[in-house]
Order: structure tokens, then sequence, then C-alpha cells
């Protein structure tokens, strides 16, 4: 009766785990070691070896797609993250490209979440990725994917992860000339910095909460001194939730908030509690104008900073005009013209 | 007697036609349904047709959908039995493998290893659920004498203080760390490959062959201490097994599939529904039907493509409505 | 079955419950093959004893010894094949059926799961229980009375030679008191030696063999001249007046109290 059962039971179950299930595991083997010319290191620290230049990228960062846009490699993007889709990004990038115009640009993963089949069927050479994906990370080296993680905490990391993009794809003209570009208009920005005698101090205000801002490690403190100012907060951490009687006692003069949906600068200047404090006094609460220009971990950081130091120093003889300048660097990053902010 | 051994053949019988249809069905746009049958079949019967999509073909199916299809088996049997096993050896129908700290553990591990950049995830989720349950353990020995319901009290107090120190790792993360930390204490399994699956088997097999050889034995305990005690069986050292094994594999499982919630407290409770609460043939059973069961909610929950809802959603949202329709049909009343 | 002559005897047997003391130093020897009652007054110490001779608690003094072997120096399935108990409460959470509560008996047999024949043997123990045609129903479904008689079945799969009972008849109707303690009558003929608890003297009287009094925690035997069944002995265990009346060879106690 049951007893005869336990016997097949038994015989059953480790006739699946002992036979069934080796072979399967067996018969999938890892991937071979290639060799090759190709070599960088990515923000792991991880080596990253293609034998021949990336022809098939799929990219789940929007800024580094920006990067690849800007060294000419649009056509070879097979994949991109969700978000490329979003309202304000996507207006920028159907002009850049006719599939994402035509929302044909297959989206396989973004910085949450990664559909490794949807990966797998685009055939890529390399994938893009933030390298706190750790899980999805492993998942494609294991089926032998090459895979560039990036971590950004600072501009010299946006010339890194650019210049990698060149040696990986054989871009390295358009790359150097790329950064060159970029750190030109830095000294520039440096230097009308010198020229300011009392940098005003600012505090940053993520979208995400009023009391979520940036520490000095981050690249939120680089945009800051880049404009001519200081950041009130002098924390090190690169992503920080402080108290409102915090602020009250920095008493910044400057209030940049990140592009924000849900509030306007209006709205800042309607709190009860900062009253006292010398930004929202004179009225000095200024809001990013557009994500996609004001990008701190693309090549346009600049621009950020063009426009924080236009509006902390209205003033000052600096010719810097954030409308002219934005689509001066949009012709030369971009070859084309895009709409402004 | 006989509807038992009619579901007995039908529950043994059904998890080698699931496994191929589930490698089959998946959310690829550059294959369908009959490419991935065409190509196992050639696969299987060795017929050379060599198709473009051929490699892609293997590759997805081989090596993304495979070793995610044994996962969600192993995971699903484990947590079922994990489950049945401390049901009988606690005593009360209302625990799951997690009882004793060992969720919670297991998911401030993972953060812990998320927020510090790179350390691995894996190994500090399965370290940190046998932490909390090892806590959970000698917060409950008195006297050398472990009794269940004060076991029960510590795991849920140990419980919670792992709880309480997730969430100040939680909030001292930045939004990044932050969603994956939520994703991965919510359950999922997109992520799994080879490797994964190599690193839980080991525990898992010698797990489920101790659970499997205490199966008649859970019967006894059930019963009670005494009752144990006074037949010939040491019930301190048998529980300490079940409890180091069921434990063992769970914290295996969640390692590399996050925290499946709910899903150990309902299935054995539907196994007993099913076959009866004789533990001798329900652990068996239950290993088969919760694999089969994990298998097909985790087919759901990987080919409505555009979001993959995390499973422990998924194990809420299908297990429930299920369990609560055969509690209405059974006639057995707890007590 | 055939005769067995396994010894329970204990030496010195104390136990204290925090301050108060229990048990106080107590020695008995157990007749082997013989029905022996244990009674006495509710608090005397009938439980515990019963308990500690089945090596369940600990004592804080003194031995119990099987064939001259301290308890505690077998193993647990050694002496569950020597000694068998029955204790008074039972819950059962999950619902077996009687089969497989019967079956939990038999640990020391069963290898990892029962065979066939460990099927028959709890089956024949069942018979012997009178209680066949409850073999496949549920235990948790069954009256008080019911589930003592599976309990009954089950420490008699275990095949103990010497079977402790505490109360086994305290759920049980008329008829079944009377078959199960005629069932026990017949086992310590075959060779078991079977010690009892029960707190009705009268019933025990009818089938015992032996019979130990407790009172306050020590064995109380009566005087020189009087023997255990007499008034006298029995108003002093018990304490309350009590007269006997001798019908045929049985004893039969009733309270003097009684209203005319």
């Amino acid at each position: 009766m049951f007893a005869s059962f336990n016997k097949v039971n038994g015989i059953g179950i480790i006739i699946f785990y002992g036979i069934i299930m080796p072979i399967f595991i067996i018969s999938c083997s890892s991937s071979p070691k290639k060799h090759s010319n190709i070599e960088v290191v990515d923000f792991r620290g991880q080596k990253i070896n293609l034998e021949k230049p990336a022809e098939r990228i799929v990219c789940l960062i929007e800024s580094a797609t920006s990067g690849l846009f800007m060294l000419d490699l649009g056509k070879n993007i097979v994949g991109v993250s969700t978000n490329i889709y979003d309202d304000d990004i996507y207006k920028y990038y159907s002009v850049l490209d006719e599939r994402i115009k035509n929302k044909s640009l297959p989206t396989p993963g973004n910085w949450d979440f990664v559909s490794i089949e949807s990966v797998v069927a685009l055939k890529p050479d390399i994938v893009i990725i933030w390298a706190s994906q750790t899980e999805s990370i492993n998942a494609l080296e294991n089926i032998g994917i090459p895979v560039y993680g990036v971590m950004l905490n600072s501009y010299n990391d946006v010339y890194k992860e650019i210049e990698d993009f060149g040696i990986l794809t054989g871009k390295t003209q358009r790359a150097d000339s790329l950064i060159s570009y970029t750190k030109a208009e830095v000294e520039k920005l440096k230097k009308a910095a010198g020229r300011i005698e009392n940098k005003k101090s600012i505090y940053f205000m993520w979208a995400q909460g009023m009391l979520e801002t940036s520490g000095k490690n981050s690249t939120v403190n680089q945009l800051i001194e880049l404009g001519g100012c200081t950041n009130v907060c002098i924390e090190n951490e690169e992503h920080l939730i402080v108290n409102s009687e915090k602020i009250i006692e920095w008493n910044p003069d400057i209030i940049l908030m990140w592009c924000n949906s849900k509030m306007e600068p209006e709205d800042v200047l309607k709190k009860n509690e900062w009253q006292s404090i010398n930004a929202v006094k004179n009225k000095n609460v200024f809001e990013l104008p557009s994500i996609f220009y004001s990008d701190l971990w693309t090549l346009k950081f600049p621009q950020a900073a063009r426009f924080l130091m236009h509006n902390a120093y209205p003033k000052l003889d600096i010719s810097i005009n954030p409308d002219s300048s934005c689509s001066e660097m949009t012709k030369f990053l971009y070859n084309t013209t895009l709409p402004l902010p | 007697m006989k509807k038992n051994r009619l579901i007995l053949y039908i529950v043994y019988a059904l998890p080698l036609p699931l496994i191929v249809l589930s490698i089959c069905i998946g959310p690829s746009d550059v294959f369908n349904f009959n490419d991935a049958l065409i190509w196992l079949k050639n696969h299987l019967f060795c017929s050379n047709e060599p198709n473009e999509n051929s490699y892609i073909i293997q590759t997805i199916l081989l090596n993304v959908r495979l070793p995610r299809i044994l996962l969600a088996f192993m995971a699903g049997g484990v947590l079922a039995v994990s489950g049945a096993a401390m049901q009988a050896i606690f005593r009360n129908p209302l625990v799951s493998p997690y009882i004793l700290g060992l969720s919670s553990g297991a998911a401030f591990g993972a953060a812990l290893a998320l927020s510090i950049s790179f350390a691995q995830v894996q190994v500090f989720a399965f370290g940190f659920g046998l932490i909390a349950v090892a806590m959970s353990y000698l917060a409950a020995i008195r006297q050398k004498q472990v009794s269940t319901v004060s076991l029960i009290l510590s795991g849920v107090i140990v419980g919670g203080i792992f709880t309480a120190l997730l969430t100040i790792v939680q909030f001292m993360s930045d939004p990044f760390k932050l969603q994956t930390i939520v994703a991965w204490t919510m359950g999922n399994m997109h992520n799994t490959n080879w490797a994964s699956v190599e690193s839980v088997f080991i525990p898992v097999i010698l797990s489920i062959l101790i659970l499997f050889i205490f199966r008649w034995k859970l019967n006894v305990l059930a019963l009670g201490d005494q009752e144990a005690q006074s037949s010939g069986l040491n019930p301190q050292r048998s529980r300490i097994i079940v409890l180091v094994a069921a434990t063992l594999a769970s914290s295996a499982i969640i390692s590399v599939t996050g925290v499946i919630g709910l899903f150990g407290l309902i299935v054995p409770h539907m196994v007993r529904m099913m076959v009866g609460p004789n533990n001798s043939v329900a652990i068996p059973v239950n290993f088969v039907f919760g694999g089969m069961f994990l298998l097909i909610i985790d087919d759901f929950s990987r080919t409505l493509y555009s979001f993959e809802i995390p499973i422990g959603i998924f194990t809420m949202l299908i297990g429930a409505p299920f369990f609560l329709y055969l509690m209405k049909k059974t006639k057995t009343v707890w007590e | 079955m055939g005769i067995n002559n396994t010894n329970l005897s204990i030496r010195d047997l104390s136990f204290n419950y925090g301050e108060k003391s229990i048990l106080k130093s107590i020695n008995y020897d157990f007749k082997p093959n013989k029905l022996t009652f244990i009674l006495g007054r509710n608090g005397s110490g009938k439980s515990t004893l019963l308990r500690i001779m089945a090596g369940l608690v600990k004592p804080n003094n003194g031995q119990v010894l099987i064939n001259s072997k301290n308890i505690s120096d077998f193993s647990l399935k050694e002496r569950a094949s020597v000694l068998g108990f029955m204790s008074q409460h039972h819950t059962a959470i999950f619902p077996f059926t009687v089969l497989d509560v019967v079956l939990t008996g038999m640990v020391s047999t069963i290898k990892i799961a029962p065979s066939k024949q460990d099927y028959d043997l709890a089956a024949k123990a069942i018979e012997r229980a009178g209680i066949a045609h409850l073999t496949e129903r549920i235990y948790t479904e069954l009256s008080g009375g019911e589930q003592q008689l599976v309990m009954i079945a089950r420490v008699l799969a275990q095949q103990p030679k010497i079977l402790l009972l505490d109360e086994p008849t305290s759920s049980l109707d008329f008829c079944n008191q009377i078959h199960v303690l005629t069932l026990l009558k017949k086992l310590s003929a075959e060779g078991i030696t079977v010690i009892c608890v029960l707190h009705d003297p009268n019933a025990a009287f009818q089938f015992g063999d032996e019979f130990v009094f407790l009172k306050d925690g020590a064995v109380f035997y009566p005087d020189n001249d009087s023997n255990i069944k007499s008034p006298n002995f029995l108003s002093s265990v018990f304490m309350m007046p009590l007269d006997i009346i001798s019908i045929k060879d049985r004893t039969i106690i009733y309270s003097k109290d009684l209203p005319e």
C-alpha cells in the first residue's frame, strides 16, 4: 500500500536529482576565454576584452546612451533603457534616432530590472549597465556576454566613460575630441569663477524630496564649484537626507533645484519655516531647466554650471548666455540641432 | 484511498512535462513557442535543421530559462517541505520556514551586502539567515531544553530586530541601492543562471535528503514531546536535526531568490488537504507539488513581459485565493 | 508472548517541585507479570511517580531500576522497547488517522518508514484495543473516550515489557472501562508487567493483583493487624470515612456519609 509508494517516491526523486539534473548542469559549460586586442577596465575594476570593436551595443543607462550618440554610435545601439521613452527625454532622442521616434528600439531593462532573455535575443557585443546591478551583471557574464559597469562620482569619471567607449568601439578620435572640448569649457568656467570674490553658498535640492541633497563627494558638488559657488552641505556623502533645521542653520544664498516635476521654485518660496533663509528672502531659488541638458553624468555637465553661474551672478560681466551656449554645445556634441529646454 | 492514489500518480507524473513546457514559454519576441518546441525536438532527437536563430534559442533555452526553471522548482520544493517539517516539529500549522527570523536575517544580510559595494550578496544573505535562526534558538534555550512556544516567540523577536536593522540600512542608502534592496526583498529570479543553481544544489540536496529520511518521524514529533520520548524518539535532538536541515535549505534558497512570502506556509496546507497529514506521504508530495506550483507561478511572472512582478507578490495573488478555495471545500476542521 | 521477568524497582525516590516536596524517599519493588494499581488522593504524587518511572521526569534523588539497571543508563530506544507509557492528557493538532497515530508508537521498530509488517502489527494492536472499526477515522474527530482507546492501542503497538498507564479509563464509559481493565489483566497474564494509576479504588480492586497506596508523597502501608482492604486503612489513606462490603471474594468501598 503506502509502503510501496514510499519506494516509488524515493526512486523517482533519486532519478530526478541523481541523473537528470547533473546531465543538464554538465551539458551547459561555460564559455572559453577569448584572446583580444581591445581591452578596457570598467568602473568595477573588471577587465573587458573584445576581439574587435563592438558593433551591437545594449545600453541600459540613459546618460551613457547620450554619450554613445555623441560618439556617433547611434546606429550601433540595439537596445536601450526604458526611460528613453519618458516624455521629457523622448523628445530629444526622437530627433537623434528614427527608431526611437517610432518607438521601435527595444528596451530590455533599466536601472532596477533587466530581462536577461531579451538582452540575449539582441545579440549584443557589449552591455552597458550600472555597476550596482551586480546580479544582472553576473547573469549576463555567466552566459558569456561582456559587460561594462558604470559608476560615476565626478566629471573625471565621465571622461573615463567616454574614453572607454571610444576604445571599445574604435571611435578613439571622436572620444578625444569630445573630451578636449569639454575640458576647454571647464577651463572657461574655472577662469570665470576665479574672478568671483565672494562666492555664494548653495543648497542643492534633489527632486525626491526637499531634504535630499548631496555632499562634498559628488558630481553635484563639482557642479556647484564649477558654477563659482560653495556647497552648504559639508558632509561627505554623495546622497543624504538632512533636516529642515540644518538647512535654516546653513542659511544658503541660493537654492538650486534639480529638475522637479512635482514642485516649482514658487513652492519653495512659500515654505513657512524657510522664510528666514537668504535664498528665500531674496527669491534666489532656481530650478535646472531640463534633465537632458543638465545631466551631470554626461559631457553636458558644463551647461548646468553655466546655468548656475548665470543665475547666481547676473550682474557679473561673464558672457555666458545659457541658451546660446546650449545650442553651441549641442551642435558640437551631437552634430545636430535639438529642441531647447 | 483510491482518490489519494490517483492524486499521487498525477502529482508525480506532472513535473517532467511541466518543465518541458516551461522551457518553451517565455517573453522573447525573437522566437515563439513553436520555434522552441522544434529546437527541442531537434536537440533531443539529434536531427540537423540549422536555423539562423538556433544559437540564440539554444542560449536562451539552456542558459537563461532552464536554470531558472530548475531553481524555481527547487525553491518551491524546499520551501514547501521546510514549511511542512516546521509545522510538524512546532505542532503549529501557522508556522513557515521563516518563523525563526530567517527571512528577516537574510534580507538584512542582502541589504548590507548591497550597500557595501560589490560584497557578495548571496553569501551575506545565507550567513545572516543562519545567524538569525541560531540567535532565536540560543535565546530560547533554558536548562538545555527548548520549548516550542519559547522558540517561536524568540523567532518573532529576532525577526523584528533584523527587520529594524534592515530598515536602518534602507534608510541610509541612496535611491539606486534602495531600489535594489527593495527588489531583492520582494523575491525575484530574473537573474538566475547556472552559477546560482550550482551554489544552492548541494545544501538543497543534503537537506531534502535529511528531511526525506525523517519524514515518518515527523508524525511522531507532531504528536507531542512526551509521546515522542515515551516511544523512543528524542524530541530535542530530532527537532534540531530537522530545524538545521530546513534552515540550511531555506537559507540557501533565499540567498538566490530573495524572500518568497507565504509559500512555505500555504503549500503544506494544500498538500495536507490533498493527501492528508501523514508526513510519510506528504513530505515527498510537498516537494514535488511545491516545486511545480512555484514553477507555474514563476512562468506567469516571467511571461507577462513588460514588467516583471516580483514573485513574492505573485505567490500572494495566486496562492492565497487558491488556498481559500481549498479551505472552503475541505471537510477537515481545525480545533 | 510468554512469561518474562522484567523487574521494576524504585529506590529512595524523591522529587520536589520548587519548595514543595512531592515524593519522599519511595522504595518499592513492583511484582513482574502482575497488574499493579497505584491509588491515592489527588495531589498524592501518583502521576509524578509514574512519569519518573517512565523516565520523562528526573527525580531529585533516588533511582528507577529495571532488572537492576538504572533507567538513565538505557538509551532512549532501548528504554522504549522495554517501557511503554501512556499519559493522561493528549492533544493532537493534525488530523491524523487512527492508524497513523497508532503507528507512531512503533518508533523502536520502524527504521525509516513503516513497512507492511509494521502496518499489520498496528492493526493487531488496534483490534486488541477494540477499536478496529475506527481504523480509518480521523483522530481529532473522535470522542474523548475513543481517543483514549487509540492511545492505548498506540502503547500496545509499542510492545513493551512494562506498561505504565496514567488514568487510562478517565474518559471511558462504563463498558469500555471494563473492556480496558480486562485487557490490562489479560496482558499481565501474558507476561507484561502492568502498572496503572487509577483514581477509582473499586475498579482497581475488581481487576488488580497488587496495590500501592500513596499518601503525602510516601507509600502508605497498613498497620500490622489490618490489611489494605480494611475500612480503617482505607479511611486513613483517602482521609474520609469509608466502609466496605465483601460479596463473595470481592470488596466494594463506599462512603459512610451517604445520605439516608
